[in-house]
């Protein structure tokens, strides 16, 4: 512990603690534009310059430890007429495109504008033109907005170890672009949109689908169905001053009828249906030995994505089950559509999501049209729905609870905590262990893999025996596990894991790119506990128990991994160059 | 034994009156038989000027000043024929060089590592090795008083002594031989000119610090330099004097070079590291320290070229000799590399202190252009213009900085008359801006917005308000930059500022060019009443910017012209006006 | 060559301090090298090898007096050492002539030169 001293009042804080953070426990928030909790400092922006009493100079709080003795000042005019300078040249170089701005009322630099109270423009203005890059039709970059803090950059390469994004050229020519000066679409990026929720500005935003979905709505001839993803209620929530984690499910199944939709899904569902599967295919790889074990998740498209550009030898071990939300949108448009006697080409099927990555997968094989037709007509993400809640006018705390539609709404407490990050593991393992013991689990809750490590192992005893597990979250994580896997096959011993999750976002769906700006390690938290808590209210927590699936798979698909679930509910994998060129 | 007597008129260029002189005095010794005793030979440069005729006579080694005629009579009977010494004659050579980092430059074939040891080479490193006791060097460096000479001047034992103390098995020193400055050239000199002491240097700081690794970082523009530290390298691997078991003992050091693109950034120490490490030069925060988690994260000492060619004779001399050179607080000698408007350019290495009057008349020869000095630049775009008024100060470290300049590397840029120090500052400035890495927004905005207002300065947009923005933004890069390239880009601009505002104010209330600089402050007209229509003006300009004919007469396009002052130079008539 | 002990450093140093014989440097760093000192190399070079003189013709770093490159410093025994600057070929020509087999010093080429005698160049010790 060191001591030190922040505009006169003492601290104390473990050694390391930069002065940024310390002078949060003085109730002092320095300004910053680039530092953000997931990411180590890069100290570009230079606005939370501090004075170290005894020093001639300024330091940046955000990359300064607190050391012993230290005596800080935070604020003094001069400081803050440092800031009000950085933050006018920062100014200068950023277009004044803030009213049509994807960003307008949650941008990073107009409230630190704001709060300044910047009322014209010192410095004259120059912005070069850069053009807008949306070859990915999931993620845009509109470098010409970007105040090169560099979030992007780190979350991409150390976060996500994807290296899609990196800054190209210097001085007042550097810009934001995937090395090469080449297309985001041939980079190696798998639109997980980490960049997009850490950018303080709209440099980078999700591509913005909300005018199909309203044009779909109000098309006569449509019959417009929807369905939610885990994570979307726990974070919705944020945008409409709802306590962080609030679970929303049963006022959005309200609101989504009220926008206008016909019928409302939940992916929580789709998610049950898919532990039949997978739960299924880890029995027959785990006891009946067919099929190579690790058996890895499959529900994540960004880790999809990466796995086929970087790690195609890993294809054998990968779930041919797709993602809820497919499975969802493959099932309304057959069975759903059946016994409700709808036309299936009619139908068009919205899926809301905490994900960008889901806006590519929805075309990303032919698999995707296992129905006859495009099996998910439009992803969008949980920030483009608060916006079309917004344009409707919709008064969400007010609203009244409601129930999904039934065949593809109800859902039990395994299919919700898909949303966080080793929830798909639980869900499976709560399933497997009944399909192999044929017993119901004495405690269904796997603290292990719960919880925002970046690599979980554990192992669960099934019948006497042990399955090894690993759970991975953040895409820089899964190198550790695959590399374990690599080695003992290399050395040709036993299996480290037999069960692998992995789950391109930082603390999994409800981290993911498309959620309310602002994500932190608290946020992830309180949405996980917002799922969590769901999971412990629900009747039902294992998947196999939901009277709905039972009934889809007697009514419709007969068995688990039989023909026609093989057809509609499963997807293959191929190995994909790093770059297209 | 045969006299020589070298002469040379120092107060001109030309050998005229020098002649004159050799002829009036061979006369004279003809007259006493002593002309085939003596040679006289003109000198091109004695390295003393404004002493009117100075004669330097061998192999007495006399130094006579403002010699006249009348006193060679007094010289052929007294000194030439009678061996005295006129003490009235005597010119006090006052500045004198002294040469540590430098010594073997031009003395020793660098290329040739017997040269270097016949030099007293690698007598250093065998001292340290025999005594085996790294504390030993530590405080004799300590004593020495040595601070680094890439311009921060942090002490070297210091630095040293940090990495030395941290637990880790692999640690790195590096060369930092990233040069860039403008008109900066002593590192490069010493790798080019020396490579085996700048060698040893590292060698001896791998010793200390415990690394067993070194890097020459070099900037590629460098080549020769490059070749040479290259072929110095293979050879002291092939002698035994890099790799296992260096002079017998058990120390192994091994060092290898990489190259850098030419990103001046790439000097401050982060970033040169992130370089080597082969990631895009950016500068990271600090701390921690190199010292302490520097390249691959781990302990890493950077130098500077010209620190590591002082550690021999540190080692040798003593440190207590070392600190016997220079200021209470900074010790031993400096190398300048003197440019611009002087006589001779070159590379100058005296003891700190010296003043800068010394350096640019006694050694430099002071203008060549015969204009008035004005000011010199000193620390390159991180440094600071020093008017002629401060000329008597002593050259260290903190006096430098007192007066709004650093020491940096050794650049010392003279300035005349002609030169406009809005012009000056944006020169500089203009570096800056290019070479920023673009990471922190105070330097990348800061510096191209500065930019901008000097631009609109000197192009006679200027506005009173525009001085006051100038100080705002470089008060703000200064605090809010993270590396010292944007910590220090506005000092030309704010001592230009501070010591010339009244320049500043010209351009900007009278919107005029005192130094007839800024081209778009002044322009070229032909006084038609003077021109005597002869057209040379016409074939002379590069930009056909003027026409006309000889019946007519001729006119400059003042769209067309380019500001070069070709037509004034070569108008016989003097019929151009700048004005 | 050989691995180097201590012994070794002091043998060749002795060895080549012993070395009394005449030499040219010529400056051969960059500022030398722009200003045309790879010529005035060649020059003198080929003009020893022509004339069988006895003296060795080396290159050496920037002796710091960049606006007289090409500097072209000579030591003939019982001369004074000179450094010559501003060296053309035709100039590094009469420098053999003159100076070294005419035993001769040069008009209006000298910048600078060293009083004491040839081989006590003061090493560091």
């Amino acid at each position: 512990m060191v001591k030190g001293v922040i505009n006169g009042i003492p601290v104390e804080v473990k050694a390391g603690t930069t002065i940024l953070e310390a002078a949060k426990q003085v109730q002092i928030n320095i300004p910053t534009l680039c530092k953000h909790p997931d990411l180590i400092s890069s100290a570009a922006c230079g606005l939370c310059v501090v004075k170290i009493k005894k020093l001639n100079r300024m330091l940046r709080a955000c990359t300064t430890p607190l050391e012993e003795g230290m005596d800080v000042q935070t604020h003094d005019p001069e400081i803050v007429e440092t800031r009000r300078t950085v933050l006018e040249l920062i100014l200068s170089n950023h277009p004044n495109d803030c009213l049509t701005c994807g960003r307008n009322n949650n941008c990073e630099l107009q409230k630190l504008v704001a709060d300044f109270g910047i009322r014209e423009e010192s410095f004259e203005k120059f912005v070069k033109e850069i053009p807008a890059d949306d070859s990915t039709g999931t993620i845009v970059l509109e470098p010409q907005k970007c105040i090169k803090c560099g979030r992007c950059v780190e979350v991409c390469q150390d976060i996500q170890n994807v290296w899609a994004l990196s800054f190209l050229e210097r001085g007042v020519h550097t810009r934001i672009s995937p090395a090469g000066d080449i297309k985001l679409a041939e980079s190696p990026c798998v639109q997980c949109g980490q960049c997009s929720a850490h950018c303080p500005t709209g440099a980078i935003f999700e591509k913005d689908d909300t005018a199909k979905v309203w044009r779909a709505i109000q098309d006569p001839e449509k019959y417009c169905v929807v369905q939610i993803a885990p994570a979307v209620r726990v974070a919705i929530g944020e945008a409409f001053g709802f306590p962080l984690g609030t679970n929303l499910t049963r006022k959005l199944y309200a609101l989504l009828r009220r926008l206008g939709f016909e019928a409302v899904f939940d992916t929580n569902f789709g998610a049950d249906v898919t532990i039949m599967e997978e739960a299924s295919e880890f029995v027959e790889r785990f006891v009946h030995k067919k099929g190579t074990l690790p058996l890895i998740t499959t529900c994540c498209p960004s880790w999809v994505d990466f796995m086929e550009k970087f790690h195609p030898d890993m294809i054998d071990h990968f779930s041919s089950c797709k993602s809820p939300h497919e499975i969802v949108g493959a099932l309304a448009k057959t069975y759903f559509a059946k016994e409700k006697k709808i036309d299936p080409s009619k139908m068009v099927m919205v899926s809301i999501m905490p994900c960008t990555s889901k806006k590519y997968e929805i075309t990303r094989t032919g698999e995707m049209f296992a129905s006859g037709f495009q099996d998910v007509d439009i992803a969008i993400t949980t920030r483009e729905l608060a916006r079309m809640i917004k344009q409707a006018g919709l008064d969400f705390s007010h609203l009244p609870e409601e129930n999904p539609d039934h065949l593809l709404g109800d859902y039990t407490g395994a299919g919700v905590i898909f949303g966080a990050t080793g929830g798909v593991m639980e869900a499976a393992i709560r399933t497997a262990y009944f399909l192999i013991t044929e017993q119901k689990l004495p405690k269904v809750e796997f603290e292990n893999v719960r919880g925002l490590k970046g690599v979980k192992e554990t192992s669960v005893s099934v019948d006497g025996q042990e399955v090894r597990i690993a759970v991975a979250h953040g895409l820089a994580n899964v190198e550790f596990v695959l590399d374990k896997i690599r080695e003992a096959k290399r050395k040709k011993e036993p299996v480290p894991y037999h069960f692998v999750e992995v789950m391109a976002c930082p603390g999994g769906c409800v981290g993911g790119g498309g959620q309310p700006y602002g994500v932190t390690d608290e946020l992830r938290t309180a949405r996980a506990r917002g799922i969590y808590g769901d999971d412990e209210g629900s009747a039902l927590r294992c998947s196999h128990e939901n009277p709905y699936v039972q009934k889809l798979y007697n009514e419709f698909l007969g068995k688990p991994l039989g023909k026609k679930s093989h057809h509609l509910l499963h997807t293959a994998y191929k190995s994909r160059p790093i770059y297209k060129r | 034994m045969i006299k020589r007597i070298f002469i040379r008129d120092t107060n001109s260029s030309s050998a005229d009156k020098a002649r004159d002189f050799c002829n009036v005095l061979r006369n004279q010794l003809r007259e006493k038989q002593m002309d085939e005793k003596v040679q006289l030979i003109r000198a091109a440069d004695m390295g003393v000027y404004n002493q009117g005729i100075v004669m330097r006579i061998l192999p007495d080694d006399l130094l006579y000043g403002q010699v006249e005629e009348k006193d060679i009579p007094r010289i052929v009977s007294e000194t030439i024929c009678g061996g005295k010494r006129l003490n009235d004659l005597m010119c006090h050579h006052a500045a004198r060089q002294c040469r540590i980092v430098l010594r073997n430059c031009g003395v020793v074939d660098p290329e040739s590592i017997e040269d270097y040891i016949a030099q007293d080479g690698y007598q250093a490193l065998a001292k340290v090795l025999e005594q085996n006791d790294p504390e030993k060097v530590l405080a004799e460096l300590k004593t020495s008083g040595l601070r680094g000479r890439g311009g921060a001047g942090y002490p070297t034992w210091l630095k040293w002594n940090l990495a030395r103390n941290v637990k880790e098995s692999q640690k790195y020193v590096i060369c930092n031989g990233d040069e860039g400055d403008p008109g900066a050239y002593m590192d490069r000199s010493v790798l080019e000119g020396d490579p085996y002491s700048v060698i040893e240097g590292l060698t001896i700081a791998g010793f200390v610090t415990g690394a067993s690794k070194g890097y020459f970082y070099i900037r590629a523009e460098y080549p020769l330099a490059i070749e040479r530290i290259q072929k110095a390298i293979d050879q002291a691997y092939a002698c035994g004097l890099l790799g296992e078991n260096i002079l017998g003992s058990t120390f192994r050091f091994d060092a290898e070079v990489r190259l850098g693109a030419g990103a001046f950034v790439c000097g401050e120490e982060t970033a040169l590291i992130a370089s080597i490490e082969g990631k895009r030069g950016y500068p990271r925060p600090r701390p921690p320290y190199p010292s302490t988690q520097g390249l691959w994260g781990k302990p890493t000492v950077i130098n500077n070229v010209e620190t590591l060619a002082n550690i021999s004779p540190i080692i040798l001399k003593s440190g207590k000799w070392f600190a016997g050179i220079g200021t209470e607080t900074s010790k031993g000698t400096k190398v300048f590399a003197v440019t611009g408007k002087v006589k001779n350019s070159g590379l100058v290495e005296v003891p700190m202190g010296t003043s800068i009057r010394e350096i640019v008349f006694d050694i430099g020869g002071g203008a060549g252009s015969g204009k008035k000095v004005k000011a010199v630049q000193t620390g390159g775009p991180s440094g600071g213009v020093i008017p002629e008024d401060f000329f008597n100060t002593p050259v260290g470290y903190e006096n430098l900085q007192k007066i709004g300049s650093i020491m940096g590397s050794g650049g010392m840029i003279v300035m005349d008359e002609s030169d406009c120090m809005v012009d000056i500052a944006k020169f500089y400035l203009r570096f800056c801006v290019d070479e920023s890495c673009g990471k922190c927004a105070p330097c990348r905005i800061g510096g191209t917005q500065l930019l901008n207002l000097l631009e609109k300065i000197s192009d006679g947009k200027g506005e009173e308000a525009h001085l006051a923005a100038l100080r705002r933004i470089s008060f703000a890069m200064q605090k809010a930059s993270l590396c010292g390239l944007g910590q220090t880009a506005p000092n030309p601009v704010l001592s230009t500022l501070n010591y010339f505002e009244d320049e500043y104010r010209t351009h900007v209330l009278e919107k005029r060019c005192p130094a007839r600089k800024c081209g778009r402050l002044f322009r070229y007209s032909i006084i038609q009443e003077k021109c005597k229509r002869c057209g040379l003006c016409v074939r002379n300009c590069p930009s056909d910017a003027i026409s006309g004919n000889r019946e007519k007469g001729y006119v400059i396009d003042e769209a067309k012209c380019s500001r070069c002052g070709l037509c004034l130079e070569t108008c016989k008539p003097n019929a151009i006006l700048r004005g | 060559m050989n691995r180097l002990k201590k012994e070794d450093l002091n043998r060749i140093k002795a060895e080549c301090r012993g070395k009394k014989k005449d030499w040219i440097k010529v400056g051969y760093s960059t500022c030398g090298v722009a200003a045309g000192a790879q010529e005035v190399f060649a020059t003198l070079c080929r003009e020893v090898k022509e004339h069988h003189l006895d003296i060795e013709v080396k290159k050496c770093g920037c002796a710091g007096m960049c606006y007289a490159e090409p500097l072209v410093e000579v030591n003939v025994e019982g001369m004074p050492r000179v450094f010559y600057g501003k060296v053309t070929p035709e100039t590094a020509d009469k420098i053999i002539e003159k100076h070294v087999r005419g035993k001769m010093l040069m008009d209006d080429h000298i910048y600078d030169l060293k009083v004491h005698e040839a081989g006590a160049e003061a090493g560091l010790s």
